[in-house]
């Protein structure tokens, strides 16, 4: 293996000085002397008939289909099949339906425009509430309604107050600076994948599974991987015809998305919307929800779509003691590119749609932010009629308040409050494996790092439990054949997991080298023996975690609202790495003021999406950062480690604060994101 | 048809032939297998691609290779050629990345900042690094990388 023989030539170096080197390896960075470069050809419809097809190859060729793995992963049958290459129709601008391979890119791209294809355009499908009694379409289905679930009991009230409203939080693409991008090397028995991906074990059965492989045909080798935040973890119909090219070549075949591409195909996040309706008395507790929650799926039952409505549904009171819940959930498929995981999938919608009904009531009542929010809180363990489990909601935001400053930074004008739960993906658990061999410690883990850092805390981890100094500890990359089994990296679920399992294999090399050492070995001692061991972590319980954000805002030069400073306060458990942990934070605090701000996948009602280039979909600049303070509540969770999830807690915590500062600073009232400009432009300029 | 072009890459003079479209992100990328320099965007938005070209810091998906023919080119990894450069060692010290795809255009187009401006003030720093996006940071880790290369790169030539 080329790659192997490269990193064992090179001394390991931790991956942020090998990355400010420019010695990352990403996997455009794989040369093979008789590589082939693959070019999709892509439906410039939304929704149309194919009446020609001639291309290199084509579905009548490659005629297979998608699976649903991943996060979100779903074995519900449905009646429409997802094919890897359209051959009846198309449902998105962007949707695959012919490819080429060629000995270099430019020639592959020469190559795309001489296949040719006859299109029929049918009038597409774009809004999600008027696709709910739009023509079907799919051809065998009688409605575009694909998921329609009741959770919780329908329930009268009559309460002092009674506030409705329609919610939303429109399309985001993920974005990573990196696009998606595979090698497929078919080398006449074995197929070797190596991906930008975060779960080499997702991308594996979905390959397997599309082109009924057999899993000891397939290996996937996690590369380099520059972001994802959730676009990376499932499969895409152009792994399929990469390794499909791959073993009818016989040749490695490389395919790159481009920034069109990705902007156009690659599942896009968010995408959910709710009728919300509380019952309140008049001292603001609230006795009853109602949610009717309508998630904008596009055009194939694959990604989060199948299951994003009952999961926005089932975290709807948020941090809450909400007695009486009762939540309609349904998903819709419209002409655009599938939906998929975003950073927070589900989460931040969720968080958003009560936090905007709790400023609601807060306005309606006149009731301090922070009071309405405490009021609804329950002091000890709380567990939702739908099984949400919180806990002492009311004393983490009474700590939350005290250390935040709340009543100095209330009397700001563009102030923001928000509280949260996340919910870190914990099922069905992760793995690791350490290995020690010629006085070197290696670590792997089921989930692939894709900018979090798992190096770091993975090495920092072995060193304290087995009591070896960092430099002799590498960390390499998730490989399917190095660990059997795995999972990978989302929802907020590495450092607990795989962090939870490296303990469990180090303290399992203790218990054997004890054994064989005695009870006094020195680390030295460990380091000239062998050991390997591999541990599923499989945890039991919920392990939900709460947060609060402030967020600031005040009004630019131009006279429009800005945002100034972004506070977190986070329960994080143990923190594993401080530095890593507030950069993690960061980072999504500024996706979710993205979101609120500027972020969005546009589409007009032809079903084009409008904006072409990473720039209009809204990513924020360096000119956008606020400042920027993090606290955490570092209590121990009941991990070997005391870990608790963290990653998507700003891109659920920031959004509804900002988006409150915002309104409060100019006087109006939002109810979705993103804001447009004239939202955000102030009264008297 | 192809056509041959020359140019110094971090100090080595470079020959190939190749086809005249070809991009110089590609040429460093393929022909010289050059892979700091990244490719994030189409549109010239991202920055990734950064090099310095003449001293000036160009996003090399904007040009053609043929259009620097003669032309002098250091890529992220000629910074690092007498040992780590004093910004190279800032953004690990003060986490300036995360993923690490953005990083060699950061790092290119805050050379260029600092290299006629050795001091400067948040917002210059921010006006510098105003044409490279990143998704991971929210750019305040980068912001502090830079004022510390600054601070470093200072005391360096002091010495």
């Amino acid at each position: 293996m080329l790659i192997e023989e490269e990193r064992k030539l090179e001394k390991p170096l931790p991956a942020s000085v090998r990355f400010v080197l420019g010695r990352g390896k990403y996997v455009d960075d794989i040369f093979f002397d008789n590589m082939l470069y693959l070019k999709i050809v892509r439906s410039p419809y939304a929704r149309a008939k194919i009446l020609k097809v001639n291309g290199e190859i084509t579905g009548r060729e490659l005629s297979a289909s998608m699976t649903s793995v991943g996060e979100g992963a779903t074995e519900r049958k449905t009646r429409v099949n997802y094919p890897v290459l359209a051959t009846d129709y198309v449902s998105y601008v962007g949707q695959p339906v012919a490819a080429v391979i060629a000995e270099d890119i430019y020639e592959a791209e020469d190559k795309a425009e001489e296949v040719e294809i006859e299109y029929e355009p049918l009038k597409p499908v774009v809004d999600p509430y008027k696709a709910i009694d739009s023509e079907p379409i799919h051809p065998n289905t009688n409605s575009n309604v694909f998921v329609d679930t009741k959770l919780g009991k329908d329930f009268d009230e009559s309460a002092d107050v009674v506030l409705e409203e329609r919610l939303g939080c429109e399309r985001i693409i993920p974005n990573p600076l990196e696009p998606r991008g595979i090698v497929a090397h078919y080398d006449g028995t074995r197929l070797t994948i190596y991906g930008s991906t975060q779960s080499v074990y997702s991308w594996k059965e979905g390959i397997c599974s599309s082109l009924k492989l057999s899993p000891e045909q397939v290996r996937v080798i996690q590369m380099d991987t520059g972001g994802a935040f959730g676009s990376k973890g499932g499969i895409y119909p152009e792994y399929i015809v990469a390794a499909y090219a791959s073993i009818k070549t016989k040749r490695p075949v490389k395919w790159i998305e481009t920034r069109l591409e990705h902007l156009q195909a690659t599942a896009h996040g968010r995408g959910a919307y709710a009728d919300m309706k509380i019952y309140a008395r008049r001292d603001g507790r609230i006795v009853g929800l109602k949610a009717d929650i309508l998630v904008d799926s596009g055009a194939y039952p694959v990604g989060v779509a199948p299951w994003a409505p009952s999961w926005i549904g089932y975290q709807i009171t948020g941090p809450y003691a909400i007695e009486k819940v009762y939540v309609r959930a349904r998903a819709v498929y419209t002409n655009k590119v599938p939906l998929g995981p975003y950073r927070g999938a589900g989460r931040p919608e969720a968080a958003f749609f009560v936090e905007r009904m709790i400023d609601m009531l807060s306005d309606k009542l006149g009731k301090d932010a922070l009071e309405i929010r405490k009021i609804n809180t329950h002091e000890g363990k709380w567990k939702s009629p739908l099984g949400l489990e919180v806990n002492d909601a009311r004393s983490f935001l009474a700590r939350a308040a005290r250390q935040l400053r709340y009543s100095s930074l209330k009397r700001k004008r563009g102030f923001g409050l928000s509280f949260f739960v996340l919910i870190p993906n914990l099922e069905p658990g992760e793995s690791a494996r350490v290995k020690i061999q010629d006085g070197i410690v290696r670590v792997w883990l089921g989930g692939s790092s894709h900018g979090q850092g798992h190096d770091e805390f993975a090495r920092r981890i072995v060193s304290e439990e087995l009591d070896v100094p960092m430099e002799k500890i590498y960390f390499e990359n998730s490989d399917t054949e190095k660990i059997n089994r795995g999972v990978g990296s989302w929802g907020s679920r590495s450092a607990v997991l795989a962090g939870a399992a490296i303990v469990e294999a180090c303290r399992k090399i203790r218990e054997k080298a004890r054994a064989k050492l005695g009870p006094r070995f020195k680390a030295e001692d460990l380091l000239s023996f062998e050991f390997d061991e591999s541990v599923f972590f499989k945890p039991e319980g919920q392990l939900n975690s709460l947060g609060v954000n402030v967020v600031l805002a005040t009004k630019d030069k131009l006279g429009f609202g800005r945002i100034s400073k972004i506070i977190s306060y986070y329960d994080a458990g143990n923190l594993l790495n401080r530095n890593m942990a507030v950069s993690q934070v960061i980072g999504g605090a500024m996706q979710g003021l993205g979101q609120v701000l500027s972020e969005r996948a546009a589409y007009n009602e032809d079903g084009q999406l409008v904006i072409g280039s990473i720039s209009e979909a809204g990513v924020l600049k360096i000119s956008a950062t606020p400042d920027f303070e993090v606290i955490f509540d570092r209590e121990k969770s009941r991990m070997p480690h005391g870990a608790k999830g963290l990653g998507e807690s700003p891109t659920i915590g920031v959004p509804p604060a900002a988006i409150r500062a915002l309104e409060k600073l100019a006087g109006k009232w939002f109810t979705k994101t993103p804001l447009t400009e004239e939202d955000i432009l102030l009264n008297g300029g | 048809m192809k056509v041959k072009v020359s140019m110094v890459v971090n100090g080595e003079k470079v020959e190939r032939v190749v086809q005249p479209r070809m991009l110089l992100v590609d040429f460093i990328r393929r022909e010289l297998r050059l892979t700091g320099t990244h490719v994030g965007c189409d549109t010239s938005s991202c920055g990734a691609c950064a090099v310095l070209l003449n001293g000036r810091a160009v996003k090399s998906c904007t040009i053609l290779a043929v259009q620097a023919e003669g032309k002098e080119i250091v890529t992220i990894e000629g910074l690092s050629k007498g040992g780590m450069h004093p910004i190279q060692k800032a953004f690990v010290e003060k986490q300036g990345l995360q993923c690490g795809y953005c990083t060699p255009g950061m790092i290119i187009s805050s050379y260029q900042l600092l290299s006629s401006n050795p001091n400067p003030s948040e917002e210059e720093i921010r006006k510098a690094l105003s044409g490279n996006l990143c998704r991971c940071t929210g750019y305040k880790t980068i912001i502090d990388s830079v004022k510390y290369a600054s601070k470093l790169m200072r005391t360096e030539k002091r010495k």
